[in-house]
């Protein structure tokens, strides 16, 4: 089943890419990648080698480790060997800035994936609407959290934001920022560092929930933390299911395959979904588009509109999360 | 029966010799590049080159300042730290613009810092004025470590490592982890900037492909050269890197002979944190961004394992910037070389920490060479 969807999927995009023209010849493609921490990251890796093969490119797989400085150097190496194209997965978006800046300067086309630069100047830009994601995931659990409270309670929010530096993050933020607006004078906010690390995340949950451990609502920027939110709370007895006596209504965004076992066991209340699958066929499509059309410095931004994949909505929308296929096809049993 | 025991006693010296000439990892490299040269070709194409250079100019720097450390027998883990920190304070000063969404929850908001930038945005030589206050912040942070270890007598590696927590964890709270972009082009020619451009090929061209045009004398390598010749001179060249020596070699003996130990302690601390923040500024100014993430990882093992490979001892009494320009060299291109395997970055650390290991094991085996031909 799993191998039939694979297939499904790369012919689809083989198919998808025949529309533009004739089918590329085989490519050097270089996929630097800033690291495969989390699910998220891992699946698009998978989708996008895995696509590249079957469509007859050459990967070269570049890995920087999270480290900005070693990524530059290796898509200088990738320019110095002389790949066609690059897809590249930067760290941050500053980063991204001078990586895309490197190549498209050499005459080499290149897409950025999911996590966008600073500013949109090059390259292909593949992105989600990270804000408007973010507003519908947390405004569900906001609301919750307003339904089951008295009227004009002052109520306590926890957000968990990423790395700052990261336009993700930053947008991620802004939306749960314009999800509270919509209550106002209704949510007293911490605000919780991850720095994109379960470690910090944990530290600084930790502190934030000794402080102050009356929580209404919680949102995290990411889904991949949710681990690390069931180890604060569940100690303090605050992991509850929905309908159980303190549960506190909870939102990521992401829309893994953790998540959305939680919403399903009721530990979650909603999570925002990006599409990968539709981002990584978005990314393989542009910069086989590019090569085979010479263009060297190919400048346009492809949103992934995604959506919010709720406890209320589960039952229609949960075959359009990419989290969920992988949970059907036993990725955490792994 | 005796005369084929004299050439292969010969053939053993030359060996010793060349084991022990200070051309070894030269001639490593070389003999490196030439045999992995038919199976990967790009390794000697001038693009890879290029890049092999590029990459070599900044570590080289910070590995630079380790050497005087290894070289009193110390140890920096601090220098990755210094390199974030000042690579912060200094792009704060001069950056023209920040987002609120980034740092409006920063200590530094409204009154160093404000969406129209740093203090120094847009003033007269304020890239120069910046750099002045990255080398103050540098020398704060050797004058600590080396009078920690000088006047308390503190093992190097424990004020380090406890410096390098400190730091860093102050530079990510300056900024709260944000990267700070925007800085003046004259700041990032420094990290970038080409002085000499090359390009073979048809004159007749109309239009020259960028990828085409190779960097030939870069400011970063002008930068580097610089340091290293006046590391060279004041190592090798002067009583004060003598006296480094002699500490390295025996610290009792050199206070005995009336070297001023802890004075010189300090010195090689001072030295070392600015190598790293000359370093930082060139890779601040090459991602065009103040981070204080810059330094972190594996960057450490870069810098002592250059060091190392090149001869320096770990044991102190041993150092010579001249091994470390070659060490620097091997690293880079070693690094090169495993990435143009298509190895992952997990299994390129693993290999460097084989070659290191090796370089700390040869330098047993050259020490204990030596120790024979002076017997």
């Amino acid at each position: 089943m799993k191998h039939l969807r694979r297939i499904t999927f790369g012919l689809a995009l083989a198919a998808s890419t025949a529309g533009f023209g004739s089918t590329a010849s085989a490519a050097n493609i270089c996929f630097a990648f800033q690291d495969l921490e989390t699910e998220f990251w891992v699946a698009s890796h998978k989708a996008i080698v895995e696509t590249l093969t079957e469509m007859g490119h050459s990967v070269i797989e570049r890995n920087a480790n999270e480290d900005v400085n070693r990524q530059l150097e290796q898509v200088r190496d990738c320019v110095a060997q002389g790949v066609d194209g690059i897809i590249l997965i930067p760290q941050d978006g500053e980063s991204a800035v001078t990586i895309v800046k490197e190549a498209t300067s050499n005459d080499v086309p290149i897409v950025v994936f999911n996590r966008p630069p600073a500013n949109n100047d090059n390259g292909v830009i593949v992105v989600a609407d990270n804000a408007a994601i973010a507003e519908t995931a947390a405004a569900f659990v906001l609301e919750q959290a307003i339904a089951a409270a008295p009227a004009d309670a002052k109520l306590h929010a926890v957000v968990i934001v990423g790395d700052l530096g990261d336009t993700n993050a930053i947008q991620r933020k802004k939306g749960f920022e314009a999800a509270v607006a919509n209550f106002p004078d209704r949510f007293d906010v911490t605000e919780v560092a991850s720095d994109w690390d379960a470690a910090t995340a944990l530290a600084n949950l930790e502190a934030a929930v000794t402080a102050k451990p009356k929580i209404d609502a919680m949102f995290t920027s990411s889904d991949f933390l949710f681990p690390t939110i069931r180890s604060v709370l569940e100690p303090r007895g605050m992991w509850k299911k929905t309908g159980e006596e303190g549960h506190i209504p909870l939102a990521g965004l992401d829309g893994d395959a953790t998540a959305c076992k939680l919403i399903k066991e009721g530990y979650v209340d909603a999570t925002g979904v990006q599409d990968l699958y539709f981002e990584a066929e978005a990314s393989v499509n542009a910069i086989v588009k590019a090569i085979e059309a010479g263009e060297t410095d190919p400048n346009e931004v492809i949103a992934d509109p995604g959506f919010a994949l709720t406890s209320a909505n589960l039952a229609e929308r949960e075959m359009d999360m990419w989290g969920c296929k992988l949970l059907a096809e036993g990725f955490l049993d792994n | 029966m005796s005369s084929s025991l004299v050439p292969r006693r010969e053939l053993k010296d030359k060996a010793v010799d060349l084991l022990l000439s200070d051309q070894f990892v030269l001639y490593l490299s070389v003999f490196y590049v030439l045999l992995l040269a038919p199976f990967l070709p790009m390794l000697v194409t001038p693009a890879n080159l290029v890049n092999v250079l590029s990459n070599m100019w900044p570590l080289l720097i910070v590995a630079i300042g380790q050497t005087f450390v290894l070289a009193i027998g110390g140890i920096d883990l601090s220098q990755g730290a210094a390199i974030a920190l000042t690579s912060v304070l200094g792009a704060v000063l001069i950056t023209g613009a920040a987002d609120p969404a980034t740092f409006a929850n920063t200590p530094i908001w409204g009154w160093l810092l404000t969406d129209a930038g740093g203090p120094l945005a847009g003033v007269d030589h304020g890239v120069v004025l910046a750099i002045a206050a990255m080398l103050v912040a540098a020398v704060i942070i050797g004058l600590i470590n080396g009078m920690a270890v000088a006047m308390f007598a503190m093992p190097a590696f424990i004020v380090t490592l406890v410096a390098m927590m400190i730091f860093s964890a102050f530079a990510l709270w300056l900024t709260q982890s944000g990267n700070v972009a925007n800085l003046p082009d004259d700041f990032i020619r420094l990290g970038r900037g080409d002085i000499v451009s090359v390009y073979f090929g048809a004159k007749e061209e109309a239009k020259i492909a960028r990828r085409a045009i190779y960097s030939l004398v870069t400011y970063p390598m002008v930068i580097a050269l610089f340091v290293a010749l006046a590391a060279h001179v004041l190592l090798n060249r002067t009583v004060f890197g003598s006296q480094v020596l002699a500490i390295g070699m025996n610290r009792k003996a050199a206070e005995i002979s009336g070297v001023r130990v802890r004075r010189i302690i300090i010195a090689v601390f001072v030295l070392s944190a600015v190598c790293a923040m000359i370093g930082g500024l060139l890779f601040a100014a090459r991602l065009e961004a103040g981070r204080p993430t810059l330094g972190g990882g594996t960057f450490l093992l870069d810098v002592i394992g250059a060091a190392v490979i090149g001869g320096t001892s770990l044991f102190g009494g041993k150092a010579k910037v001249i091994w470390t320009f070659f060490g620097v060299m091997f690293y880079v291109i070693m690094a090169s070389s495993l990435s143009a395997m298509n190895l992952s970055a997990f299994q390129i650390d693993m290999v460097k920490g084989g070659i290191i290991l090796c370089a700390a094991l040869l330098d047993v085996l050259r020490t204990r060479l030596k120790r024979e031909r002076v017997r």
